[in-house]
C-alpha cells in the first residue's frame, strides 16, 4: 500500500500515544453506551474493521494473499475454508496477534475505524484491547473467576473503586451469560468451571476491556453440542454491541450464526507454494443457498476438498 | 488474485468426498423421472379410456395409480430424510426442496388421471359427439405433452424448459375453453350430468398440464435459484 496518511491511533501526529489512545477508547465507550440505550447506532462508513489488499507472510512464504474484507458493527462474520487456507492467519492479523510470531509480516492495510493498525507507532497492546480475542481452547488464568475479569481490567488501567470493579466484573459476566452460574462462587478458580463455562469466562474477560470487535478462533471446537449452542446464542446476543468475527470449521455453525461469510481456499503459486486466498464474501443466506463461485459450491456441499 | 494459479487446489486429495450422499441424490433424480413416466403413462391410459368409453378399464386406471403412490411415498421419505440428516446446502438444498414440490405435483397428476376415469364411470360413458371427441383428443395430446416437458426438464435439468413452459401451455388453456364452449352449446342434447362430467374432465387435463409447467419451473429454480418470471 502506498498512502501514508496520518493515523488517529498512531503517534505520528502531535500527541503522545497514551493520550491519543485514551481519546479513542472514550469515543468507543460513548458509542457503546449509545447502542445500549437504543439510540440510533453510530454511523459506520463501511466496516468498523477493514482489510485492504492484505497479504500475510511468514518469512518468504505467503500464507494468504490479496484479502479485501469489511466487517460491520452488529454483524457476525464467519471465515470458513479448508485447512491451510489462511483463515486463522487472517483472523490473527486483524488485531496484530501475528506480531507475536517473529517472521510474520503483513502487507496492505487493516483499518480499524479508518486507521491502519499496522501504521508505525500504533500500540499493538491497545489494538488487542479494542479488538478482543477468544481462542479455540478456553484459557482462563489460573486465578479466581473474579480475578480473571478484574485482572485484565486493572492491567489495562482500570482506576475505579472496589465497588466499581465489582460492577465491572458482574457486568462482563452477565453479558457473557455466565453470571447466574458463577455469582455464588466468584472466588473459585476459573479452571474449576466446565469447558463451556470457561469459554464464556474468556468471552467475559475479553468484553471487560471494552472492545468493539471480538475475534473468535474456533471457539466451540472443544465444546459439546449444548455448550456450543450456548456460545452461539451468546454471540447472537453480543452482536448487538460488537462486531464479531469467527473462524470455524463447522459450516453449520457459520450458517446458524453469521450474517456474512467469507470463504477462503488454497491455490498453488508458480513456485508450487500453497497460498490462501479469498474466494467469496457474501451474505451468509446467499452463500449457503446460491453461492456465486463454483469453488464455494464444491466446498460447502462437500463435493471436493 | 495476483500471481496465483486461481484453479482451486483441493486441500486433501482429489475427487468427490460425499460419494454416498451424491449417490442418494442421483437415486432420487432417476426415480423422479421414473415416477413421472409412470404418471404420464397413466394419464395417457386414462385419457384413452375416456375417449374410447372403455368402462371396463376404469378399475385398471385406479390400479395403475397404486405403484405411483408407493413410489411417491418412498421418495418423499427419502427426500425428507436427506433434508434432516445431511444438512444440504446450495444446489443440493435447492434440488431436494424442489424434489419435494415436484413429488406433490406428480402425485396430484396421478390422482387426476384416476378422477378422470371415475367421471367416465359416473355417467356411464361420455357422449359420442365428433366435435367433443376431437377436442378431447387434442386436450389429451396437449396435456400429456406439457407433462412430458416437465419430465424432460427433470431428466435434463434444463432450466430453459421452465422458462418457456407457460407459453407452451397456451394450447391446453385454449382447448379447455373450446371444450367448455362446445359442451355449453350442446348442453340440452347431452344432458346435465354428462356436461358436468365433461367440464371436470377438461379441468383435469388442464390441471395436469399445469403440473407439468410447475415441474419444469421448479427445475429452473433448482438450477438457477430463481423461478422464471412468469411463475
Amino acid at each position: 500500500m502506498t498512502n501514508e496518511t496520518p493515523h488517529e491511533i498512531g503517534v505520528d501526529t502531535v500527541s503522545p500515544s497514551d493520550e491519543s489512545v485514551e481519546v479513542t477508547a472514550e469515543e468507543a465507550s460513548v458509542e457503546r453506551s449509545d447502542v445500549e440505550t437504543d439510540s440510533p447506532a453510530p454511523v459506520e462508513t463501511g466496516g468498523v474493521l477493514e482489510t485492504q489488499s492484505m497479504d500475510v507472510y511468514y518469512g518468504d512464504f505467503k500464507a494468504v494473499g490479496d484479502v479485501d474484507l469489511s466487517f460491520a458493527f452488529h454483524d457476525i462474520t464467519a471465515l470458513i475454508g479448508p485447512s491451510g487456507c489462511g483463515k486463522s492467519t487472517v483472523l490473527r492479523s486483524l488485531n496484530r496477534m501475528n506480531d507475536l510470531i517473529p517472521s510474520a509480516r503483513v502487507e496492505g492495510e487493516v483499518r480499524y475505524h479508518g486507521d491502519n493498525i499496522y501504521a508505525s507507532g500504533v500500540d499493538p497492546v491497545e489494538i488487542r484491547r479494542r479488538i478482543g480475542m477468544v481462542f479455540q481452547k478456553a484459557n482462563p488464568f489460573p486465578k479466581s473467576i473474579f480475578d480473571n475479569i478484574a485482572w485484565g481490567a486493572k492491567i489495562n488501567g482500570f482506576k475505579g473503586s472496589k465497588a466499581e470493579l465489582g460492577d465491572l466484573v458482574e457486568q462482563a459476566l452477565t453479558r457473557a451469560a455466565l453470571w447466574d452460574e458463577v455469582k455464588d462462587k466468584l472466588k473459585d478458580s476459573g479452571l474449576s468451571l466446565s469447558g463451556g463455562q470457561q469459554q464464556r469466562l474468556c468471552i467475559a474477560r475479553a468484553i471487560a476491556t471494552e472492545p468493539d470487535v471480538i475475534l473468535m478462533d474456533e471457539p466451540c471446537s472443544a465444546l459439546d453440542p449444548i455448550a456450543t449452542l450456548r456460545i452461539e446464542e451468546l454471540m447472537l446476543e453480543l452482536k448487538q454491541d460488537y462486531s464479531i468475527i469467527i473462524v470455524t470449521h463447522n459450516m453449520q455453525q457459520a450458517a446458524r450464526v453469521s450474517d456474512k461469510t467469507a470463504f477462503f481456499n488454497v491455490a498453488l503459486d508458480t513456485q508450487g507454494q500453497r497460498t490462501g486466498y479469498l474466494v467469496e464474501f457474501s451474505p451468509t443466506d446467499e452463500l449457503f443457498t446460491v453461492p456465486k463461485e463454483k469453488a464455494t459450491e464444491d466446498y460447502i456441499t462437500g463435493r471436493f476438498g | 488474485m495476483t500471481d496465483m494459479n486461481t484453479a482451486a487446489m483441493p486441500a486433501e486429495g482429489h475427487g468427490e468426498i460425499r460419494k454416498h450422499f451424491s449417490e442418494q441424490l442421483e437415486d432420487i433424480h432417476v426415480s423422479l423421472v421414473e415416477l413421472g413416466d409412470l404418471v404420464l403413462a397413466n394419464v395417457r391410459f386414462a385419457g384413452e379410456v375416456v375417449l374410447e368409453n372403455r368402462l371396463d378399464e376404469i378399475a385398471a386406471v385406479k390400479a395403475a395409480d397404486e405403484p405411483i403412490n408407493a413410489l411417491y411415498e418412498r421418495l418423499n421419505a427419502q427426500v425428507f430424510q436427506l433434508l434432516a440428516l445431511q444438512q444440504p446446502v446450495a444446489s443440493d438444498l435447492r434440488f431436494l426442496v424442489v424434489a419435494s414440490r415436484m413429488l406433490y405435483e406428480m402425485e396430484r397428476s396421478g390422482d387426476l388421471a384416476v378422477n378422470m376415469a371415475k367421471q367416465l364411470g359416473r355417467i356411464d360413458g361420455i357422449p359420442t359427439d365428433p366435435t367433443l371427441h376431437a377436442i378431447l383428443a387434442q386436450l389429451l395430446e396437449a396435456s400429456s405433452r406439457m407433462f412430458q416437458r416437465g419430465i424432460e426438464a427433470i431428466a435434463t435439468m434444463d432450466p430453459d424448459i421452465g422458462r418457456g413452459a407457460d407459453a407452451e401451455d397456451e394450447d391446453t388453456d385454449r382447448l379447455t375453453s373450446d371444450l367448455f364452449a362446445a359442451v355449453t352449446a350442446r348442453q340440452e342434447d347431452i344432458g346435465l350430468e354428462p356436461s358436468v362430467a365433461l367440464f371436470y374432465i377438461g379441468r383435469f387435463f388442464e390441471r395436469i398440464a399445469d403440473h407439468g409447467v410447475n415441474i419444469a419451473q421448479n427445475i429452473t429454480f433448482a438450477v438457477e435459484a430463481h423461478f422464471p418470471e412468469d411463475h
